[in-house]
């Protein structure tokens, strides 16, 4: 999967517009929108939002996560465990790029929400490396990972999964008869 | 993203080799020291060292593995197979001590494939060989990952260096995840086209579909 493709994903969550227009409510597939009053907060998918923000149409309320104390509670806590901690928001990688590079001007702090955000997301990579290296040396066969996001489970996909993939046929080997290797493919 | 204009059939690392992979192609023609048991009539041609007619009974020779392979039977012997040193005793002592200092790609370049390949022929050493390969590929494992998930915008000729095949090509994909989220981060992530599909697939006309 392509960033890309999971930051369009990401793009489906809900925020919250203050707009400057007005505008009866609007009927799409995903759901019905509005009506827009100029001055009340109405909820609208990221998308849109970035769209009406690049327009100058609104003003975006950033998500009750995205505060400094708040993320430094989570980074304080992240480094503290040595499992993953529940994240504020399953895109929350995602929706900090796009709201911080297009609507930086709505959110207070918004470069120390960036680092914040940032060393989270270091802090939680290494985990995941380091979980992947145990899983690895002892030579588990499953395990369970839990409040991992898409972006942060697609960064090391393909390598993980080649790797066990290696590592099963290699293993196969220790039991000489058993045709090995051949029943597994992932993708 | 990395496209290719065909799709590498990736090799098939265990006892099984994939017929159209290209790893396991070459692989195949890695050299294996042997011996001769019987006497090969006439094709004395094929080994230089002599100028005898017949390759006689108990020459040593090195063969490539698909030939030892082909040749290779359990109940006749034809020829025997002796193992290549970095899968003897000595070797699997090395790699049990520190995997990571061994140069993989000098002493293999398909240490993993070979050493799998090689549990065709019937040796006693066969558990111990398969253990130590898998052993070495854990071991080195963790040094893999690192230098793939870290090593950004640089030149990656020096830790992709001392790397077997296999390890390279598992290097690729973890390079490729880090690159594609680097440059989503930087904002030079592509634009998401629309599947070729559903581009050409035309709408449905209610006359095509009642005659």
């Amino acid at each position: 999967m392509d960033p890309s493709e999971v930051e369009f994903l990401a793009e489906k969550e809900v925020v919250k517009i203050i707009p400057n227009f007005s505008l009866d409510k609007i009927y799409l597939i995903g759901g019905d929108l509005g009506p827009f009053n100029p001055g009340l907060p109405v909820d609208v998918p990221v998308w849109l939002a970035l769209n009406l923000k690049q327009r100058q149409k609104c003003r975006i309320v950033p998500p009750e996560w995205m505060d400094v104390e708040k993320l430094e509670e989570i980074r304080e806590l992240e480094r503290k465990e040595d499992t993953f901690t529940p994240v504020p928001s399953p895109y929350y990688m995602e929706l900090t790029k796009l709201l911080l590079n297009h609507a930086s001007d709505n959110i207070p702090k918004a470069d120390e929400i960036r680092t914040l955000v940032k060393d989270i997301w270091d802090t939680r990579i290494a985990k995941l490396r380091l979980s992947a290296d145990s899983f690895i040396s002892q030579q588990e066969a499953h395990a369970k990972l839990d409040n991992l996001t898409l972006m942060e489970i697609n960064t090391t996909r393909s390598f993980l999964l080649d790797t066990l993939n290696c590592m099963y046929k290699l293993r196969s080997n220790l039991q000489p008869g058993a045709s090995g290797g051949k029943a597994q493919d992932h993708h | 993203m990395e496209t290719h204009s065909y799709f590498p059939v990736p090799p098939g690392v265990g006892m099984e080799e994939n017929f159209l992979s290209l790893d396991d192609i070459l692989l195949s023609h890695e050299r294996l020291p042997s011996r001769t048991e019987c006497t090969f009539p006439r094709l004395g041609f094929l080994e230089k060292s002599s100028d005898s007619r017949d390759i006689q009974e108990g020459t040593k020779m090195e063969m490539p593995l698909f030939l030892a392979k082909g040749l290779y039977e359990r109940k006749r012997r034809v020829v025997s197979v002796e193992l290549p040193k970095v899968y003897k005793e000595g070797w699997r002592t090395v790699f049990n001590a520190d995997p990571t200092v061994v140069d993989l790609h000098k002493m293999g370049p398909y240490y993993y494939g070979l050493g799998s390949q090689l549990l065709h022929f019937d040796s006693p050493e066969n558990p111990e060989i398969a253990q130590a390969v898998l052993q070495t590929f854990i071991g080195r494992f963790r040094r893999t990952m690192d230098s793939s998930q870290n090593a950004y915008n640089e030149d990656t000729s020096a830790l992709v260096e001392r790397l077997d095949y296999l390890e390279r090509a598992l290097f690729r994909a973890g390079q490729s995840g880090l690159n594609s989220f680097q440059n989503w981060e930087r904002g030079r992530a592509s634009t998401i086209t629309a599947s070729s599909l559903v581009l050409n697939y035309r709408k449905r006309k209610i006359t095509d579909l009642q005659p």
